[in-house]
Order: structure tokens, then sequence, then C-alpha cells
């Protein structure tokens, strides 16, 4: 007897009728369950939430615990707890250098790489064949980042170097593009940027594409200059795609290495070495995998802040558009 | 019995005379696999005498591997995970600290041991010995020596290879020629990008000097002793002198870009390649200089070894007796091989059967076999340890640290790293 009848008795009154507990609805067939609507969706998703649970949670998670042991991949790994980020933040000789390579690195790809793009896309939207010449500035984006490394190698060689050869028929100065500490990282930034310049325009001419022809009219029938239609207009509403651009230029910037590795392996004298080049000659050359995985840690922690700071102070500016 | 039943019955009888056949067809059959870094091509000797020892051992199977010499210790790392790891590995030298420490190599039984010390010179056992302990059977040997231009030092003026460092120097800036814009075409001396451009030289200039990079416990360095320093300074004087630069690396040397050079001997056939018929004519070979010592330099060695969780490991290190024994023709299977890349070799019946009298290959062979060619210390972490020296090494050659400075640095970091085998 429920709770609320034994009260109802004890009190004279009659006692309230029992619920219909039973449900006279036959149970549902397999096939009903797998295509009702709680089921179904999760059965076309499994999937993508298979492959995202192997090849992107489980790894995060074993590199987290990774972080925490000294590990080598051939013995057991060694439980330290926090010593590699010690060591990392406080011990490490070259790890804050190749933090400051690595801001280095991704703002000066966005200096240089940002407004370029920018001005070209817009010129080129004013061209005749635009197609054609977005399709060049493609081209570097499709070539193998080997093969990039290599022709630049050539054309930026001290000596013998196509742009040095170039120079010295003007009269310059042939500086070590790639092997003078203090000129390296430059020339790395401009090779990435112009590898990352056809990207960026194609991101740009669709924002500029978006842009309504008649407030260019507008201001044309007011009596505007090129420059003011340019920094007025099209800068202004471009915003939104300018900030896109930023962002997640920036988050490439802060993790990319490649083009270091092939092209000058981190030197000269370390002036090229990236926090993601660090991790990965840390991991795979000196087999040290629990403190590469600090290393990847730290450096998503700090992409995370950036990414967040970026996010909030732009947040006005309509980023989320895209 | 019904139908079912009856189907069962036949398909378990099936299975047991498949199982009864095939039985003794499992039994024989013994796939060893052997992985190195040489491709294809420079293994062809060693793959026709595979084909042989397969006909000569019925039931034997050997399945060649290749991996990039770069990416080599990673394939073995990612095979062991994967419980696919060869059976027979062709190591370089200073990796088996770790594979050991890891259980990774298997210990060769006597007959193996016994072989090895009969048959191999002093400098190429002790590279594949660890601990008092062999590992494996050495093949391969590179040498360091002086690699010098004989027409740019006749240019110059100088008619013989330097025998001192000052030597060297003054001919290194003599020899050496620039561009309107000040960068060099020719230099007087090369080094280059990788680890053993710097620290392979360095090492094989502290021999060459009378003093061993590490102590004989390799517990500690020897970096701060000061013929190390005077030997770091030296090199940092090159750069300052405008006698070479990062720009200048040692493959300069093949288009006498450079004039000088300390290589290691594997680089005979490619200079061949680029020399032609003037390979004689232009480059010589001679001892490293240094201030009158005793001659020195090192060696670095690569070995056969077996993965101790091969399940074919007599057969393994039988094949491998097999591969390095003389033969008929004198040089053993592995000894052909390395003849024809213009290697050299630890074992000492192939080393007499080669042809190593020649200009090139001779004072090479004169540094092992006198002993002054002292191996490359098989270190804790050696790779580790070399790139930190490397990346203190280049900081002299950039003016950015004094040769004691950076050597004090790179000794505190590398002690440190050798602390860590007895943790």
């Amino acid at each position: 007897m429920t709770d609320q009848q034994d009260r109802a008795t004890r009190y004279g009154q009659a006692p309230a009728p029992l619920p219909d507990l039973i449900d006279d609805a036959p149970p549902l067939t397999l096939r009903q369950r797998i295509s009702s609507k709680s089921v179904a969706p999760w059965i076309f998703l499994s999937p993508m939430l298979a492959f995202g649970v192997i090849f992107f949670l489980l790894p995060i998670i074993f590199a987290a615990y990774i972080s925490l042991t000294r590990w080598n991949s051939l013995t057991a790994p060694r439980f330290v707890g926090l010593k590699n980020y010690e060591y990392l933040l406080t011990g490490d000789p070259k790890f804050w250098g190749t933090v400051w390579n690595t801001i280095y690195f991704a703002a000066g790809t966005l200096a240089v790489g940002i407004p370029l793009a920018l001005v070209l896309a817009y010129a080129f939207t004013r061209a005749y064949g635009q197609a054609f010449w977005r399709s060049i500035y493609w081209l570097p984006m499709i070539t193998n980042v080997v093969a990039v490394a290599y022709i630049w190698k050539f054309l930026l060689d001290d000596s013998f170097g196509l742009v040095n050869m170039a120079l010295g028929k003007l009269g310059l100065p042939g500086p070590g593009w790639l092997t003078n500490p203090g000129i390296a990282m430059i020339s790395v930034i401009l090779v990435f940027v112009w590898m990352q310049l056809g990207h960026n325009m194609l991101l740009f001419s669709a924002g500029l594409a978006n842009i309504d022809e008649s407030y260019y009219e507008a201001a044309r029938l007011d009596g505007a200059s090129e420059s003011q239609l340019f920094f007025r207009i099209t800068v202004p509403l471009l915003k939104p795609t300018i900030l896109f651009v930023l962002i997640t230029n920036f988050i490439t910037g802060l993790s990319y290495f490649t083009l270091m590795l092939v092209l000058t392996e981190g030197g000269p004298v370390g002036a090229t070495n990236v926090t993601a080049l660090y991790m990965y000659k840390m991991a795979f050359e000196d087999l040290r995998m629990g403190r590469a995985s600090a290393v990847a840690y730290i450096l998503f922690a700090f992409i995370l802040v950036v990414t967040l700071i970026q996010l909030r102070v732009f947040r006005r500016g309509g980023v989320e558009a895209h | 019995m019904t139908i079912a039943t009856r189907r069962s019955s036949a398909l378990v009888a099936a299975l047991l005379a498949s199982s009864a056949l095939a039985a003794p067809a499992l039994a024989a059959d013994k796939t060893i696999t052997i992985a190195t870094h040489y491709n294809q091509e420079q293994m062809a000797p060693l793959l026709a005498c595979f084909n042989q020892y397969e006909a000569e051992n019925p039931g034997t199977k050997i399945v060649f591997q290749q991996a990039s010499y770069r990416d080599f210790l990673q394939t073995i790392m990612t095979a062991r995970v994967g419980g696919t790891s060869p059976d027979i590995y062709n190591i370089y030298s200073i990796w088996a600290p770790q594979l050991i420490d890891s259980g990774t190599l298997a210990e060769p039984p006597a007959d193996v041991v016994d072989f090895v010390n009969e048959n191999y010179g002093k400098g190429s056992v002790d590279a594949a010995t660890i601990d008092g302990t062999l590992y494996g059977i050495p093949t391969e040997l590179s040498v360091y020596q002086l690699f010098y231009n004989k027409k740019l030092l006749a240019e110059a003026g100088y008619d013989a290879p330097p025998a001192t460092w000052d030597e060297l120097a003054e001919i290194a800036a003599k020899v050496t020629k620039k561009n309107d814009q000040g960068n060099i075409t020719v230099a007087g001396y090369a080094y280059g990008p990788t680890v053993a451009n710097a620290v392979h030289v360095f090492y094989s200039q502290m021999y060459a000097a009378g003093v061993a990079p590490y102590s004989d416990d390799f517990r500690k360095t020897n970096f701060l002793d000061p013929r190390a320093i005077t030997i770091l300074e030296r090199q940092g004087k090159l750069f300052a002198d405008g006698s070479t630069s990062n720009s200048v690396t040692t493959d300069s040397f093949a288009s006498s870009g450079a004039a000088m050079a300390i290589m290691a001997n594997w680089q005979k056939q490619s200079l061949i390649d680029a020399y032609g018929d003037e390979f004689e004519a232009t480059v010589g070979i001679a001892p490293i200089p240094d201030d009158g010592a005793k001659p020195g330099t090192m060696l670095y060695s690569f070995l056969w070894a077996v993965d101790s969780a091969s399940k074919v490991q007599d057969e393994s290190w039988a094949l491998l007796k097999w591969l390095n024994s003389p033969r008929e023709g004198g040089l053993s299977c592995t000894g052909q091989m390395l003849n024809d890349l213009g290697a050299l070799t630890g074992n000492l019946g192939d080393l007499a059967a080669m042809e190593t009298g020649d200009f090139f290959t001779k004072p090479f062979v004169d540094a092992i076999e006198s002993g002054a060619a002292k191996s490359q210390p098989n270190v804790w972490q050696a790779s580790e340890d070399d790139r930190i020296l490397r990346s203190y090494i280049e900081q002299v050659w950039a003016g950015q640290m004094s040769a004691k400075d950076a050597l004090t640095a790179a000794d505190s970091e590398v002690t440190a790293i050798l602390a860590e085998q007895d943790n």
C-alpha cells in the first residue's frame, strides 16, 4: 500500500484509485527502436563519433597521461608527476627561446601576410582575369612543402642564389637569408607568407564579393577617392573576414613547423627553432615522449588562451558571422 | 545421424586432415626479417647472399625491409609497439644504449661473441659493446680524416696539407675567395648543417688532441678540458677570420667550393662521381691537424643486432655469422656489400681482402689498424647529447658565446642527461 493510500484509509476516506502503471502498448521491435527518432541519429553519427573518440579524444587523454610520465616508447611509462612541466617552464634553457620564436613567426606572418593578401585580393577584384590570378597565387598552396623549401634554398643561397645575384647587379649587399641568425626567421616568414598568400586571398575575395556594389557607387557620387573607398568601406565591411583570417592564421602560425624542418632545421643557432619543431625533435629524435607531450599541452594552453582573448576582443567585430 | 551432425563431422575431419598436412610445413618454415637503412640497390650483394642462404637452408625465408636512416629508430619503435619488429637490425652503435636499456636487443650466443672477438678490430668491437657486453656483429665503419683539395691548395702556393691547426688556419685564409658582396665563393674550410658535421668533427679533433670526449664510465664529459676549449676557440676563429661561414657546407667540397673539411670515408664514391678522372689529382686525405700530438681521430660504426622479441633468434644469429664469414673470394657477404659501397669494415679479414691501398682509402685503414681511430662513445641519449653540443658549438661559430662558456653550458646539460641512466 502506498503512503497516500495508507493516510487516506487512516482518515476514513476512500482510497484513491491506483494510477495505470501497466502499458498495454506492444513492446517496440528492434527495427522500430533503431528507426526511432531517439536512436537513429546516433546510429548515423556513430562512425564520426567513433572516429573522433579513437583519433582525437583517446590520444588527447593518452597524451595528458604521458605528459606526467617519463616514456621513451620502448619501455613502460614511469610516472613523474609534473616534473616535465616544471623542467620546461623553469629549467629548460631552450624552451622559452622557442616560444619567443613561435610568437615572432606567428605575429610576423600576420603582419606581412594579411595586409598583403587583402590588398592583392582587393586589386584583383577590380582586374581582368580574376580566376587566373587566383589560380596563380593558389599554386604554392598545392606545392609540396619539401619542394618549396628546396626551391627557396636555391633562391636564397648566400653566394649563388638568384636573389643575392639580383641584388648584386643592383650594387646592393647580399645578406645571408638563411644563414644569418638575425635574418633567418624573416626569410622563413616571407616564404610562409608566399605559401599562404593564395589561401588568404581566396578568403578575402569571398568576403569582398559579399560587399554590395551600391555602397561604392554612393560613395563615389559623394566624391570619395579610391583610398577612401578602401579604408572607409571595404575594410570596415570586411572586418568579419579579416578577423577570421587573423585568428586562423595566428593559430596556424603558433603550431606550424614543417617549413622550418625542411628549410632550416631550426637553425642557424636556433633562430628558427619554434616550439612545435622543438617538440617534434624531442619526441622522435630524443625519444622523450613524456616531455614532448608536456610541450604539446603547454602549446595547446597557450593557443587556447590567445584564441579566447582574440575572440573576446574581436567579438564586436562580428567574427561569429563566420 | 542428422544432416547437420554429419556436416559438422565432415568439417572437423577436413580441418584435422588439413592441419596434419600443414603441420610439417609450418614447423619447417622460418621467416627472418632483416631491416637496414641501405636501399635495394646498395643491398644487392647481400640480397644475392640471402637467396643463396635460402637455397642452402630449405624452409628458411629471408625478408628485407628498408627504412631511411633518419627514420630508422622511429621505425623500430613503431614496429615493436605494433608487435611486428624485424628479427635483425643494422643499427648505428650510439642507438644501442637505449635499445639495450629497453630490452630491445638480444645478447649473442657464445659462439658469435668468440667469432667477433677473433675477427674484428678493437675499435669496432668497442663500438658494439655496451657496459662490457657485446650486442652484435660490427659492420660499416666510418673514420674521419682531413680532406683537402690539392688544386686549390696549390693555387694558393701550398703543395702539402697542413700538419697543425695554425697551418690549416693560414692556408684556409689564403685560399678563401669572396664575391663583391663579401659572400664566400671558395671557402678555406667547411663545416655543415648536420649535427655530425659539427659534433663528430669536434670529437675527432678531441681524439687528435689526445683527449676523449667523455670519461671512461660515460658519466661525465671532458668538454672543459683546456684542449677541448682550444679546439672550439680555433673553430670560432675560422668563422671570425672569414675563412668559412654557415653558407658553406661539406657538400661544397665536391664542387671545389671548399678547400678543406674533416669528413668521413663514405664520401669516396660521391667524390669520384664529382671529380671523375681528376679525383686523385684533386682530392687528398691527411691526418687531422693538431699541435703535434699522436695522430688520432674518431670512427663510428654500425652493427648487426637481433631483436630480443624475435622467435627465430638462433636462426638469426646463425644467418648473421654466415653473412659475415669469409667466402671463397675472400670477402664475406657483408664485406662485399661494404666494398661495393666504398665503405670500410671492422672485419679484419674483409679489410685485408678489400682493395684499400689506394691514396684515398689507405689513410683511413691505417687509422683503424694503428688504433688511432677511437670509437665514438656509446653514451646515454647520444643523439640528444650531440644535438645539445651542436647548438652550443654554433653559438661559438656565430660569435655569440666564448668557447669556454659554450662548453660549460653544454657540459652542464649533457652531464645531467648522462646522470639519467642511473635513475
